[in-house]
């Protein structure tokens, strides 16, 4: 998940991702942010991420990510 | 009957409470669903059918899909791994339509009814335009009150059902319920079936905790509205209805009595609704937050009429960026034309839908439609010049956290607010532009003291009652915003000084509240969207 990694550092390096809790609560990433990731991710993990995937819980950290990209991978 | 009103205050909302605790706790939401539909016949007359058929429409909607979802797993049990990605997508294509279906139905009973006339009108101006004859009749059409709000819970039912957000509702009477409760009836707020459907439906046993906590809430709404929004009507009215005849600051200050009328009406009627849904233990969605505090108008309408704002960025906003167009543009700017260009230009797909359905969500007039394309122009403008914006304070040592900047943000947001306003109340777009201009010309601020205000239908005791209901509002504000008191730190007062408050509250809406000889019952704004 490096992948990941250097997406989330290509939209802002600025954050030190992988301690971030509430990205989307804290607005660090903003929708546009998120649409960006999104389009990227797709991409990268050759998933398709819905409209119904953008809630919070699936952007507020790393971690919830990568658990969202393993489960669309999956499905 | 409108939320403010002695019949619904003092008769109908204690008859339901008290039919609501005498009913068996399993039936109490038929209670609350036959308050509903008496609540909406006793406005809408019998146009209560459209509500009820609604809730009907929005259950049929959800059940098919959960008949497809069932087909759709079974079918995955017996089939190869090969088969099984056709099979999904096929299901898909098959709730999509269903979905789509169920939407373009309401979409299309509401586009009829509320915007029917507004289209007929126009296009007979461009028929006599271009010398034809008058292509449309102008029909006398009817809206079921609150339809603009309920539609829209209905809508984002069936679409979270689709995402399977939550799963489909088996029980018409709860899905009834949940578009028919009556505080919410007539101006939302807008919820979402995960954040009340199961609570209205709970049954909870009314509590004396409940009672005093939605009665102090209601009393806070009428509060802002009677002894504030009443009064600023009276003014506002006569300034915009004889917009010619003003110019200058006195036109520049009713922009401001407007803004501030709206806000303690809107959000006063949403305190009272709140409060009624409180005294049955139901916790409603929260449609304001301190939006004078905004440093832009970004943040202004994450306070501002919130539920309207999450509605529309859950679902116009994503969907539409995660449409097919957005996500090719997005690869291609991000390939060909840097990070910027491309934020402008997915800004640009995303927020223009967004804006245009908010503008004309508030009603048939091309005012709204301009509203709409002013805040999303704003935004705009806001995006394409945030480089531009960070390389000044880079350059003059900025701190954007500094408390003058705030300040300079939030006056800035004001003056947006203020002129959105103006155009959303003015009678018409040509109205809204005349009076825009208009505060250019002989701009004198001695005006606002020299008595002409006083011939707008207040005395001075209005204005001072006015001016000291805001800065109560205002001070309220400050102390939610630095997060000095809450709700549930006012329990925590003790005895005495909570008991002085209230009093003090029911006392100032009862001794200057704008009502009985001379003053005029004013209708909710917002229920008339």
């Amino acid at each position: 998940m490096d992948t990941l990694m250097n997406i989330l550092t290509e939209i802002d390096s600025s954050i030190v991702w992988d301690q971030e809790n509430a990205l989307i609560d804290d607005r660090m990433l903003d929708s546009f942010d998120i649409i960006s990731l999104v389009s990227e991710m797709e991409g990268a993990f050759d998933i398709e991420i819905e409209a119904s995937e953008m809630v919070p819980d699936n952007f507020n950290s790393v971690e919830a990510m990568r658990k969202m990209i393993v489960r669309l991978q999956g499905s | 009957m409108s939320y403010h009103t002695s019949a619904y205050l003092f008769l109908f909302l204690p008859l339901v409470l008290l039919a609501y605790q005498i009913t068996p706790k399993k039936v109490r939401w038929v209670t609350l669903l036959a308050a509903g539909y008496v609540f909406s016949w006793m406005v809408s007359g019998k146009l209560v059918i459209h509500l009820i058929g609604t809730s009907l429409w929005s259950h049929y909607i959800g059940v098919w899909q959960a008949w497809l979802k069932l087909r759709c797993h079974m079918e995955l049990e017996h089939a190869s791994k090969e088969e099984c990605a056709n099979i999904k997508k096929n299901y898909k294509k098959k709730e999509r339509t269903v979905l789509a279906g169920g939407i373009i139905l309401l979409l299309a009973i509401l586009g009829y009814l509320k915007y029917y006339n507004f289209f007929a009108q126009n296009m007979s101006q461009l028929s006599a335009t271009l010398g034809r004859r008058e292509p449309l009749q102008a029909k006398a059409l009817l809206l079921p009150i609150g339809i603009s709000f309920y539609t829209l819970q209905a809508i984002g039912y069936m679409v979270d059902v689709y995402w399977e957000k939550i799963p489909p509702e088996r029980h018409p009477g709860k899905i009834a319920l949940f578009l028919g409760f009556f505080p919410q009836i007539m101006e939302g707020p807008i919820s979402m079936y995960s954040q009340t459907a199961d609570t209205l439906w709970k049954g909870t046993s009314l509590k004396g905790e409940h009672l005093a906590q939605g009665s102090i809430r209601i009393f806070w709404g009428l509060f802002k509205k009677m002894i504030i929004a009443d009064r600023l009507y009276v003014v506002v009215q006569a300034i915009f209805e004889n917009y010619s005849q003003y110019k200058g600051a006195v036109v520049a200050a009713a922009a401001v009595a407007y803004t501030v009328q709206l806000y303690m009406e809107f959000s006063g009627s949403m305190d009272i609704v709140i409060g009624s849904g409180r005294m049955f233990g139901i916790i409603l969605p929260e449609n304001f937050r301190q939006p004078f505090f905004a440093k832009n108008a970004s943040e202004f309408w994450r306070r501002w009429h919130i539920t309207l704002g999450v509605w529309f960025k859950t679902y116009v906003f994503y969907p539409v960026s995660m449409s097919g167009i957005a996500k090719r543009w997005n690869r291609f700017g991000r390939k060909h034309l840097g990070k910027h260009l491309t934020k402008v230009g997915i800004s640009a797909i995303a927020l223009f839908p967004v804006w245009l359905c908010n503008g004309l969500w508030h009603g048939p007039r091309w005012s709204y439609i301009f509203y709409g394309m002013y805040y999303f122009s704003i935004l705009m403008c806001g995006i394409m010049l945030e480089p531009v914006r960070n390389k000044c304070l880079e350059i003059l040592h900025i701190n954007d956290q500094m408390f003058f900047w705030k300040i300079l943000q939030t006056g800035k947001t004001w003056i947006i607010i203020f002129v959105g306003e103006l155009f959303f109340r003015a009678n018409g777009l040509r109205a809204g532009i005349h009076m825009f201009l208009s505060i250019f010309r002989d701009f004198d601020l001695n005006k606002l003291v020299d008595g002409t205000l006083l011939n707008l239908g207040l005395d001075q005791a209005d204005f001072i009652a006015i001016g000291v209901g805001c800065v109560v509002v205002a001070l309220y504000g400050i102390v939610r915003e630095r997060n000095l008191m809450g709700e549930r730190k006012l329990q925590k007062l003790c005895l005495p000084v909570r008991w002085a408050l209230y009093y003090g509250l029911i006392l100032a809406v009862v001794i200057f509240g704008a009502y009985g000889v001379g003053y005029q019952q004013v209708d909710l704004i917002y229920a008339g969207f």
